[in-house]
């Protein structure tokens, strides 16, 4: 066994994984950002008064989780075009990857929102609050706390799951280290060290939010 | 090779074609099934190791857990089935190559699960035991394990459609699972909605009905102290 990391010295490489690590982010940020709206709107939903709103969400949320992401990105790359919508891949990730992980936030933020109580509705009201301000200044903040913790896990494997993308051509991290791969032949120093680095995100990640949960903590 | 009926630039779907998604149900199945059940052996042996006393002894099994909780399973997929011969010098089949990396993966999520659910005992349930005579290992089998296991069902449950799921990543080394199958279809047909809707519908069937165990067991086994 001989592990040779030279590769590592060749700008041409050090370039494309710029370019991996600059498609990782793109993706992971808009993912983060669409997947949480889409979550709070289908949970949301889930609580509603009308029947109908309740099961889409519940139907939406059931599919979603009980199908593989892999899946759900193919369908989106290969499907679509069939209905005549053009395909980008970096679109189409972003896309697949924000509809998988709202289904993933919605259950969460669905378990924060029990956590309000019925007075804190019934306080609201009486104060003369509408809905929408109910929402905004009383249910919101404090199922969110509580359902902090959870969503940054969310938020960290919807990071982790960025790397399937690569099998629609996305060149981001790992589809940047499967093209140096092809190149160099280094499989095994080029995934170790990949691994390592989506540790380092991770860890880097999880220390964070643990800060910001102990600041924002409510008790109920 | 089965018959195709070319019409046209495509070739239609066939009857054998319904076979072949039975078949890769099958791999699916069968790859996800072993590797679930190694992992899971193993992950209780880590778990137990965790619940140890010992600090050192205790620490040892993280440096197993972590990378692999928080790197993505294509990126261990890919260092076992194109990383790991290089290193030994021996080659490694798909079957090999996917079941390793599904049992390991499990296996470490398997670990923590066990030990949450054993630390999620309370400590009182401990001194029961001691206080009725019994030592340390029966106390752990008669009193302990019994009521750790309760609170791991429902868990390993929603682990387990997670690792299904995620076996699908497997087809990406060319396991021909129902990922591939549904891939190399889409190729020979070109009639992605179809073919996809057959996947998804085929994963759901899988998947759904464990989701609703977990769910009647999560509540039937649910208890407080």
């Amino acid at each position: 066994m001989h592990l040779n990391f030279r590769f590592l010295s060749n700008p041409i490489f050090i370039g494309l994984l710029k370019q991996g690590v600059k498609n990782t982010l793109i993706i992971a940020s808009l993912c983060i950002i669409f997947g949480f709206l889409l979550g709070i709107i289908f949970a949301l939903m889930r609580r509603s008064k009308i029947k109908a709103l309740r099961i889409v969400s519940t139907v939406w949320v059931d599919f979603l989780r009980n199908t593989p992401f892999l899946v759900q990105l193919f369908f989106f790359y290969y499907g679509l075009p069939q209905l005549g919508i053009q395909t980008n891949p970096l679109v189409t990730s972003v896309i697949a990857l924000s509809i998988n992980s709202s289904a993933v936030n919605c259950e969460v933020i669905r378990s924060g929102l029990m956590a309000v109580k019925k007075s804190y509705y019934e306080c609201a009201e009486a104060l003369g609050f509408s809905y929408v301000q109910t929402l905004r200044y009383f249910v919101l903040p404090i199922s969110l706390r509580v359902a902090f913790k959870p969503l940054v896990n969310n938020f960290i494997n919807l990071i982790l799951t960025t790397s399937v993308c690569f099998s629609i051509t996305v060149v981001e991290l790992m589809g940047a280290c499967k093209v140096i791969n092809g190149r160099v032949d280094r499989p095994f120093e080029i995934y170790i060290l990949l691994l390592i680095a989506y540790c380092i995100i991770t860890f880097v990640l999880s220390f964070v939010s643990k800060i910001i949960d102990k600041r924002i903590a409510v008790e109920l | 090779m089965q018959e195709a009926h070319v019409y046209g630039k495509y070739a239609h779907f066939a009857i054998s074609d319904l076979f072949t998604f039975l078949s890769s149900c099958g791999t699916t199945l069968a790859v996800t099934l072993i590797s679930l059940f190694l992992g899971s052996v193993l992950g209780v042996v880590i778990g137990l190791i965790r619940c140890s006393h010992n600090k050192v002894i205790r620490t040892i099994p993280l440096i197993f857990i972590e990378p692999l909780r928080n790197s993505p399973l294509v990126v261990q997929l890919f260092l076992v089935y194109y990383g790991l011969p290089v290193v030994m010098g021996t080659l490694l089949d798909v079957y090999s190559a996917a079941i390793l990396t599904l049992s390991l993966n499990t296996a470490a999520f398997f670990s923590v699960l066990v030990h949450n659910s054993i630390k999620a005992v309370p400590t009182a349930q401990w001194e029961v035991g001691y206080a009725l005579g019994h030592g340390k290992a029966s106390t752990f089998i008669h009193i302990i394990a019994q009521q750790a296991v309760r609170l791991l069902i429902p868990q390993a449950i929603t682990l387990y459609i997670g690792q299904l799921q995620c076996s699908s990543i497997l087809s990406l080394i060319s396991l021909r699972d129902l990922c591939r199958v549904g891939q190399l279809l889409t190729v020979r047909t070109m009639q992605p909605f179809i073919v996809w809707g057959i996947v998804f519908f085929l994963y759901y069937a899988i998947s759904f009905p464990l989701a609703r165990l977990a769910g009647y067991l999560e509540n039937r086994l649910n208890y407080s102290y």
